[in-house]
């Protein structure tokens, strides 16, 4: 099945980790878009890196734009603020480790 | 690659640190140019220091005012004082009457409305009339300050139906609200707005409202149409 690739750069005071960043990620989604949303969306986390606080993120080629969006309005509130920053969207993994690297 | 431009940044000018960080981040998300908005009384060598400290990371910047007049009157008096100081003018329009006037005067470039407020939106008369941009700041729709996004929505229809210019812009002051350009058009093409007139709205419509004025700030144009091509040797 094709998918897509945002590679994500999480911007936050405390450090992140992988759990705590699919939370976030599924919450968001599931909050902006319901759980029919989640299921088109299908935002799988690929990869995180909590070293460099990046992230690949996958999710179905038709709603790349939703996941986005998504991705805008995680703010983490006042106590824990983050700002995920959606670098490049590729079809390709390879295509954003070139970006990381 | 175009070159992405954030006309509303509203820093915390007398925290250089806070600025330095908002800049880290606008150069990391791929700006290339942003809006300062400054108070109209701050000092020379202050609004140096920090277009000085965004220019460190490759971000180009204009100065920008916002007003937010009560009165007609009140708008009228500084539009004629700092018309020709900024390279923006921006109204954040209070109520009706400040907004009507707002939107038929040429010397004002952008229009915003507070997306929390349901008494003052944008109507179909204010659209008709509106000579420069409205502008959609996505801060408060990124904080969710009440219901936003039909507020949001209803202005993409109204701009859509009466051809106006959107101006997509984050009006963020700290670092956590920045977000890339591609989730900006992302996000305005979920609440309604065509993705290509999202993409015009971060790209060509805020770049040419700035070159347009930069060019009627130089000192070779006289009015519209009129401009010194060569002057006399002294």
């Amino acid at each position: 099945m094709p998918r897509r690739y945002l590679l994500v750069k999480v911007l936050a005071d405390e450090s992140v980790t992988e759990d705590q960043f699919r939370d976030i990620l599924t919450g968001a989604v599931r909050k902006s878009f319901g759980e029919i949303g989640y299921a088109r969306i299908d935002p799988k986390l690929v990869r995180f890196d909590s070293k460099r606080s990046t992230a690949i993120v996958a999710c179905k080629p038709s709603m790349v734009s939703e996941l986005e969006a998504a991705l805008s309005l995680i703010c983490g509130g006042e106590k824990a603020p983050m700002a995920p920053l959606v670098l490049q969207v590729s079809g390709t993994i390879k295509g954003l480790q070139k970006r990381l690297n | 690659m175009p070159s992405f431009v954030d006309l509303h940044v509203l820093p915390h000018v007398d925290d250089i640190k806070s600025c330095r960080q908002i800049a880290q981040t606008l150069a990391l998300a791929g700006y290339s140019m942003i809006g300062l908005t400054v108070p109209t009384g701050l000092f020379h060598d202050r609004l140096a220091e920090v277009r000085r400290t965004f220019s460190d990371y490759d971000v180009e910047t204009v100065t920008r005012v916002d007003f937010a007049s009560r009165s007609r009157g009140e708008l009228l008096r500084s539009l004629r004082k700092f018309r020709t100081v900024f390279d923006i003018v921006a109204v954040k329009c209070l109520n009706d009457h400040v907004a009507h006037v707002a939107c038929r005067d040429r010397r004002v470039d952008l229009v915003f409305f507070e997306l929390e407020n349901p008494k003052v939106r944008l109507t179909h008369a204010m659209a008709n009339m509106l000579r420069g941009c409205i502008e959609l700041n996505m801060a408060p729709v990124i904080l969710r300050t009440g219901a936003v996004y039909g507020t949001v929505s209803r202005q993409f229809v109204l701009a859509k139906e009466h051809s106006v210019k959107v101006v997509l812009s984050s009006g963020l002051d700290r670092a956590e609200l920045v977000r890339s350009p591609i989730q900006m058009v992302a996000l305005a093409a979920t609440l309604g707005l065509p993705r290509i007139e999202a993409v015009k709205g971060i790209t060509s419509i805020p770049m040419s409202a700035v070159e347009t004025n930069l060019k009627k700030r130089s000192p070779d144009y006289i009015e519209e149409g009129v401009r010194v091509v060569q002057r006399k040797p002294r």
